[in-house]
């Protein structure tokens, strides 16, 4: 693993219709580590993630890779948004073909990404017909097509059997060995566990950042470190609905 | 060779080519042809897939056919009228005294000059005075026929109330007045209006809510190659429906067709590029197929009843005339009535060509400005 910072926010500030949703976040994550951010429904993972890759314009900070990377960037987003209508195989050719993937080069990929992703049999299936984990590899298979060096995926196993979310870990593991820097959002603590760096964000800020053992002195379990993060925060001065 | 083996030389597979920025860089520069070509193919295997829409988009237009062709009759207003040979006080005052007519001050030296102006659009009406004074016959151009049926009917009521003695009438290019001469080409300009504006529409506002326009957005995708890929295979959809509206009125209605196909083709290229424009402006501002329906009524209702396809751009109120100068059917509907009935070219048809041609580049230039690459 390298020094070099692949991903990164700096002061970052995202506000909507007056609604601060990331407010002052400052995360870096060096080339080839695998970064966990977690957080609550609201916390800002989406919004993080969106204004990391670019799809959303930071009101104040700096972000890497942002728009102008967008090409190093392989982006999963929460839920299934690949074509419905198409086959497993029209989606992996159509994303191949707008990466400039060539003839060869597509064929040769997508055969791999099918059989590394357990899809080669659905191949001819409509992707809106496939299982909930199945189109979750399809959305990852879709997003890795080009190699992107960088890969942000957004909550990726929110509503997929346990099975299937124990056989997304080990593609994205697989991905993480081939040297990927990976943010990935969750809910799950048990998953972010898994990661080298994981990222408390709470409400819009960030709480605590470090590695698992950093962030969970004398054994106690991430969740709980969270809450205790939480606590302290709420009793910050100036806080809305600080009470002493 | 175990599976955990297999799983093993797949990793081992997938981490041989890791990723550099160079690599990514070749990919995403090699072509932009390559993207538009397969974004293009991707919505026409999404289109022949979507039956209930293809249904929509080619059965909507021929129940319009069938009721348009029919015809819609209306009283009309403000009828120019010419008075030929000589500028006779008492037909003019009569004509006046109608209310219907406008008649113009500009007086034709002779039936083919009359002939030329009629041709020309530059009246509705021509009536041929006599030496004694009278009028000896009048000549009407039928290929507006809501507005040619009204002259003749307040003609007729004109000689019997005034006593004048009935004259001639010789109504031009639409003889018969038959409402599907005039409905059915209007109808061409109307169709196309319709399906490329709302299948364009609903085209782009499905992949948002989809969420597939967020993935589109991290691609090496350019806005322009995105605009044009969705709006090709709903050009050829429309053209398709088209051509297919016009061989329909042809054989089911007998329309004539006089002027050049080629013509009619090539001039409609420029209306077809304005009206999935305001398509692609309709699904800047719509975050859902419902919105996208709405706002396309809102944004075809005024084109429709505006622009002269249905009523006479001469009964529309001067204060709000101006909007139909703004929409691309005003300019569109001359067109095609004038190929079909008149047989007119470019030589006659190029201010309303022009016009065309200047609303694309700008409703082209506008969609191009809203239409947005990122979410926020």
């Amino acid at each position: 693993m390298s020094d070099k910072v692949e991903i990164e926010a700096r002061e970052l500030v995202k506000s909507f219709a007056g609604i601060r949703a990331l407010d002052h976040v400052d995360i870096a994550v060096p080339r080839g580590e695998l970064c966990g951010v977690v957080g609550a429904d609201g916390a800002g993972k989406t919004t993080l993630l969106r204004c990391i890759a670019g799809l959303y314009r930071a009101d104040g900070g700096s972000v890497l890779p942002g728009r102008k990377g967008r090409n190093e960037v392989g982006f999963s987003p929460q839920g299934f948004h690949m074509y419905p209508d198409l086959t497993v195989n029209e989606n992996i050719e159509f994303f191949g073909s707008v990466y400039g993937l060539d003839k060869k080069t597509l064929s040769e990929r997508s055969d791999e990404l099918l059989h590394f992703a357990d899809l080669t049999e659905h191949r001819n299936r409509l992707a809106g017909n496939l299982s909930g984990g199945m189109q979750q590899k399809l959305t990852l298979a879709c997003s890795v097509l080009h190699r992107p060096p960088i890969l942000l995926l957004d909550e990726p196993t929110t509503g997929v059997d346990p099975i299937s979310r124990r056989e997304f870990w080990r593609l994205i593991e697989v991905l993480h060995t081939a040297g990927t820097t990976i943010m990935l959002a969750s809910a799950y603590f048990d998953e972010v566990e898994r990661c080298q760096h994981v990222v408390f964000l709470h409400e819009g800020r960030v709480l605590a950042d470090g590695t698992v053992d950093h962030l969970t002195p004398g054994g106690m379990d991430l969740e709980t470190a969270f809450r205790n993060r939480m606590s302290e925060d709420a009793i910050l001065p100036g806080k809305v609905g600080f009470t002493r | 060779m175990d599976a955990k083996d297999d799983k093993a030389a797949q990793t081992n597979d997938f981490t041989r080519e890791v990723s550099t920025s160079a690599a990514v860089a070749r990919h995403a520069s090699s072509g932009s042809w390559r993207r538009l070509r397969a974004i293009t193919r991707k919505e026409f295997i999404q289109l022949a897939r979507d039956r209930r829409t293809v249904a929509l988009m080619v059965g909507m237009p021929l129940v319009l056919l069938i009721i348009f062709g029919y015809g819609i009759r209306l009283s009309v207003n403000g009828i120019s009228a010419e008075l030929v040979g000589r500028n006779s006080p008492t037909v003019r005052a009569a004509l006046q005294a109608q209310n219907h007519f406008k008649v113009l001050v500009t007086v034709a030296n002779s039936e083919s000059a009359a002939r030329r102006d009629l041709l020309d659009g530059r009246t509705s009406v021509a009536v041929i005075i006599a030496a004694s004074g009278l009028p000896t016959s009048v000549l009407v151009d039928g290929s507006n026929a809501f507005i040619a049926q009204n002259a003749l009917d307040y003609l007729r009521s004109l000689t019997s109330a005034s006593g004048v003695k009935p004259v001639n009438v010789d109504v031009l290019y639409n003889p018969a007045l038959r409402s599907a001469d005039f409905m059915v080409p209007s109808e061409v300009g109307m169709i196309m209006l319709w399906v490329g504006t709302v299948a364009t529409a609903i085209g782009v506002v499905r992949e948002r809510e989809q969420g597939t326009l967020e993935q589109l957005m991290m691609t090496p995708i350019r806005k322009l190659e995105l605009m044009v890929g969705k709006i090709l295979p709903y050009s050829a959809l429309t053209l398709v429906i088209a051509v297919m509206i016009t061989v329909l009125g042809l054989l089911l209605f007998q329309v004539p067709l006089r002027g050049s196909p080629f013509e009619l083709l090539l001039f409609a290229i420029p209306y077809l590029v304005s009206a999935l424009s305001i398509g692609l402006l309709v699904s800047t501002v719509a975050q859902n197929q419902r919105q996208a329906m709405q706002t396309t009524t809102f944004v075809l209702l005024p084109q429709i009843l505006l622009s002269g396809a249905l009523f006479p751009l001469s009964a529309i109120p001067w204060g709000i005339r101006w909007v139909s100068q703004l929409l691309p059917l005003t300019y569109f509907t001359p067109i095609t009535r004038n190929i079909f009935l008149k047989g007119l070219g470019f030589t006659q048809l190029w201010p309303q060509v022009a016009v065309l041609c200047a609303m694309a580049v700008v409703f082209t230039i506008l969609a191009a400005l809203f239409f947005k690459t990122r979410l926020d």
